[in-house]
């Protein structure tokens, strides 16, 4: 058999939906890869799509003030509340660099929680460290009945003080060491859908950026101990529901 | 970059100093550009789905190469390949 057939990138589509003109991110720029995907796996779903490219709606925004709390604004423009006959598929490109910085990562990760309970019908986290697991997940959000929210981990090379080549790798990390969590809310049902049995320690994944270069040892077993925490609460969900 | 504390960076994608950012197709060109061995490929296609600028295209023959008018020399696709058959050599 030819070795061509045994891969499953193989399997994509080479067609490619993303601006050819190239853009103004940096190198390596996690963002730019998640687009990328999210377009190539929108354009499965609808042609027009293709003409629209970089005019789909998209915004940047710094959605937390200084303080650890939401700003009174910001949340519920990225979160806005459905309202009947609404369709609609909200993506957060979370580059985890907000004023606040690292503080937030707690509340971050409340966002798909919070939008499962605003009457979502679907909501995700992804990584494009995990292609395929997110084509699915924009798929899913797409073809939901209702609206949905996709959160997608995007690895910043500048922002987080890594070398550009270690994006994918740092994505990766994020979701072996389980504190970015990949799962899904369907109708109120939880499901994780990359489950480490043998989790990375947090400490590899803390020692590769710049931006935890004063963390002691002592916050990183209080952030390892965090993210077990809500893992296993994650996994106590996948059981109970909502 | 390496030696800085987070604090010292401006927030990304709003970044004061240019850096490694290169605007749309520039005249300027990265310092490193990826170059594929054949030998060592095995067409799986890794490079070309982790590439950020969607630099790398699929060759009639089944092989990758890359468009240097797009590629930014971030060398995602040689820390990616599994077979290391991307190595990131001084572009000309
Ligand atoms: S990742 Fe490596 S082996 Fe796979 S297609 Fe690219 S160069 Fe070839
Ligand atoms: S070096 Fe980076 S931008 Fe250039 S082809 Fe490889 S992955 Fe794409």
């Amino acid at each position: 058999m030819d070795k061509f057939s045994l891969f499953a990138a193989q399997l994509l589509t080479f067609r490619e939906c993303f601006s050819k003109k190239g853009h103004s991110a940096c190198a390596g720029c996690g963002v730019a890869l998640a687009v990328r995907h999210v377009y190539k796996a929108l354009n499965e779903n609808d042609k027009t799509l293709e003409k629209a490219r970089w005019q789909i709606p998209w915004k940047q925004s710094s959605i937390f003030k200084t303080t650890d709390q939401p700003s009174g604004q910001a949340l519920p423009a990225l979160l806005s509340v459905p309202k009947e006959n609404d369709n609609i598929l909200n993506i957060c490109f979370d580059n985890e660099c907000t004023e606040s910085r690292i503080k937030n990562n707690s509340l971050i990760k409340k966002l798909p929680a919070i939008a499962a309970s605003s009457d979502y019908a679907y909501t995700a986290t992804a990584c494009p460290s995990h292609p395929f697991d997110l084509f699915e997940k924009v798929n899913k959000g797409w073809e939901a009945d209702g609206h949905a929210y996709i959160h997608i981990l995007c690895p910043c090379p500048a922002g987080w003080g890594f070398e550009p080549q270690e994006t994918v790798r740092l994505g990766r990390m994020a979701v072996e060491t389980r504190l970015f969590p990949l799962y899904e809310i369907s109708s109120g049902y939880y499901q994780v859908t990359t489950d480490e049995t043998n989790p990375r320690p947090l400490k590899d994944y803390i020692k590769k950026q710049d931006r935890f270069s004063s963390w002691k040892s002592k916050q990183i077993e209080s952030l390892q101990e965090e993210a077990d925490v809500f893992f296993h609460k994650l996994k106590e969900k996948t059981k109970t529901g909502i | 970059m390496v030696n800085k504390t987070f604090k010292q960076k401006s927030i990304a994608c709003h970044l004061l100093e240019t850096g490694k950012v290169l605007p749309f197709k520039s005249e300027e060109k990265p310092e490193l550009m990826p170059v594929w061995d054949k030998d060592l490929c095995a067409r799986c296609a890794l490079c070309y789905v982790y590439c950020p600028d969607a630099a790398i295209s699929r060759q009639e023959d089944g092989y990758f190469d890359v468009d240097m008018n797009l590629c930014k020399g971030c060398g995602i696709c040689h820390r990616e390949c599994w077979f290391g058959a991307v190595t990131m050599q001084e572009a000309d």
